[in-house]
């Protein structure tokens, strides 16, 4: 269960963003999860409302952006996403097979409200 | 309401740390290798035939990470090794900075092998990168055949691939081919040694093929100073 850590350290970065652009309430925190990581987006969103407790992030929304797999190979240039099973080897060129996507999992964007907005 | 780009990876952190470990390894000369692999696919016994295997050529350490208890670390320091135990508690993987930690304990400059040996867990120690030259996962026949299949992030993220156990393969016919060509399919660019650490079979290819990266670097290493 190590979406704990994955969560606490989404936070901190949205955090950390937040207090540069002098703001205490995060609104949105959008990030992108590649399909070949080893993060569940289920278990993330729910680490997320714990690890959100007592932040400025704690009344945000978790905006998860899906990355499915794509492969492509380098030699033939063919480009396919699997579906279930996994394969790095290209079908026509038997060679390695890179990733073109999949493996993101990057903080985007925050959605913030200013401090001078409130007033 | 404002939106503000950011644009960072999430492990970011870990990787600044583990980039730091990487540094200080190659300053030194010091190979590293992360060992993973699932718990009981023979990690421990894969260090203690290495140390055997490498016969005092060189200067070796281990880092050892569980969740509890220091049994690992008493393994290697009976074989006159140094060793370091990580007791992480409840948490799954080694990190970077547990890392940076434990090597505070250890004089770097005086070692050519160091082994982190990861918690027991196919899933997560995959996503933390730990300043290693070498990721090196180990797979034994005793776990079915279906494990790269399984857990693809963890074995296409890997070097060298072990199958551990072999001496198991006579009464599991045809599983050792077709773990191989399951660790292919996800990982067509790492090593593969077919061994077995109970009989021995198989464990000098691997012996030779690491004295040959440790000999190559520690040469680029004097080279550089």
């Amino acid at each position: 269960m190590h979406e704990i850590s994955i969560a606490k350290s989404i936070i901190e970065i949205a955090e950390a963003k937040a207090r540069e652009e002098n703001s205490r309430c995060i609104q949105t925190i959008k990030i992108r999860l590649g399909e070949f990581t080893t993060v569940v987006r289920e278990a993330l969103e729910f680490a997320f409302e714990v690890a959100r407790r007592e932040t400025l992030a704690e009344n945000a929304r978790l905006e998860i952006e899906n990355m499915p797999m794509v492969l492509r190979c380098v030699h033939c240039g063919r480009v396919n996403a699997p579906v279930r099973a996994v394969c790095l080897i290209c079908p026509l060129c038997g060679l390695p097979l890179e990733i073109v996507s999949g493996e993101e999992l990057q903080v985007e964007y925050i959605e913030i409200e200013r401090e001078a907005e409130r007033v | 309401m404002d939106r503000v780009s950011v644009q960072t990876n999430v492990l970011k952190a870990n990787q600044e740390i583990a980039a730091e470990n990487r540094t200080l390894f190659e300053a030194q000369g010091t190979v590293a290798i992360n060992l993973m692999s699932a718990p009981g696919a023979g990690k421990t016994s894969l260090i203690e035939a290495t140390i055997r295997g490498l016969e005092g050529r060189y200067r070796l350490a281990v880092i050892e990470g569980d969740l509890q208890t220091d049994l690992d670390s008493q393994r290697i320091r009976a074989l006159n090794v140094r060793s370091y135990q990580i007791t992480t508690g409840t948490v799954c993987h080694l990190d970077a900075r547990m890392v940076a930690r434990a090597l505070a304990e250890f004089p770097v400059q005086e070692i050519d092998l160091l082994v982190i040996e990861n918690v027991g867990n196919l899933i997560c120690p995959a996503s933390y990168d730990l300043g290693e030259r070498m990721r090196v996962v180990i797979c034994s026949l005793a776990e079915g055949p279906e494990k790269p299949k399984k857990y693809p992030v963890m074995f296409h993220k890997a070097d060298v691939v072990l199958l551990n156990k072999t001496d198991l393969a006579a009464t599991s016919g045809d599983d050792l081919r077709t773990l191989e060509a399951n660790v292919r399919e996800v990982s067509p660019k790492a090593t593969v040694f077919a061994v077995s650490c109970k009989t021995g079979v198989g464990l000098d290819d691997w012996i030779a093929w690491l004295r040959n990266a440790i000999g190559s670097r520690s040469i680029a290493a004097a080279a550089r100073k």
